[in-house]
């Protein structure tokens, strides 16, 4: 089994990535990859739904933190949901989810995100 | 009684870093740590052995990182050694994760995560082996 894997659906205005597997510094590439795949085609408004990610260290953090800006001046966010136990202590240890939006389940983060969507 | 240890050598690539922070996960286990604190173990050691496989040895990966797993009754040691660029513990200069997300950036994150999880880190160079070495050592509660 690869170390990663990623799918990404598109739900309105919304791109959902869906990482699974473990973000290290071996996979991060791939990782950053998706992510700036959508910021380049104008994707601004990014779920990173992380139910099936069992792992991510700071190199994949750096991914996110690298991008934020970026999506954020062009009226967009990288949201993230459905976090196992240990993704979310890394997140939260680093004062991370005072940064981002984080929700329990995908449909509450399509919703947060629904009226900012484009009328 | 006998503390147990072992050791593990890698290449200083990153491919192996699943392997070793498997190993690190299992050993946490092993050695009574619950699940969460495994998993924050096995987070530590893939920053030190990256931090080794990026920094120490600038990402080549013809060299050889060393762990060791020592079990006591009181913690678990996770020992690395190697031969590249070592640092000291008393250069160290943690991210203050207020000021960070108030000016993001990539990277700074690792030792932060390091010291977070883990009860002490401590970094050591042997003059005589001319090896640096990063211990990771989580208390059993």
């Amino acid at each position: 089994m690869a170390d990663l894997s990623i799918a990404v659906r598109h739900i309105g205005d919304v791109v959902v990535i869906l990482p699974a597997g473990f973000i290290n510094a071996h996979t991060v590439r791939e990782f950053e990859g998706a992510l700036e795949s959508q910021v380049q085609q104008g994707r601004y408004k990014i779920l990173l739904n992380c139910k099936d990610l069992n792992y991510i260290s700071s190199a994949g953090l750096g991914a996110i933190m690298g991008l934020i800006e970026t999506v954020r001046d062009n009226d967009g966010d990288i949201l993230l949901c459905e976090l196992q136990e240990n993704v979310f202590a890394i997140f939260d240890t680093l004062g991370f989810t005072q940064l981002y939006r984080v929700f329990s389940e995908e449909a509450q983060a399509l919703a947060a995100v629904a009226p900012e969507r484009k009328a | 009684m006998d503390h147990a240890q072992f050791r593990l050598i890698i290449p200083s690539q990153t491919r192996y870093l699943n392997l070793v922070t498997g190993l690190a996960k299992r050993a946490s286990l092993v050695a009574g740590l619950d699940e969460a604190t495994a998993a924050k173990v096995s987070i530590a050691v893939d920053e030190a052995v990256t931090n080794v496989i990026l920094h120490a040895y600038r990402g080549e990966g013809e060299h050889s990182v060393e762990l060791e797993l020592r079990f006591t009754e009181k913690a678990l040691e996770v020992h690395i050694w190697h031969t590249g660029q070592g640092i000291h513990s008393d250069q160290l200069v943690l991210p203050d994760p207020k000021e960070y997300i108030k000016h993001p950036r990539k990277g700074g994150l690792g030792l932060l995560l390091m010291s977070r999880f883990m009860d002490e880190v401590q970094f050591r160079a042997d003059a005589a082996t001319g090896r640096n070495e990063c211990c990771l050592i989580k208390k059993i509660s």
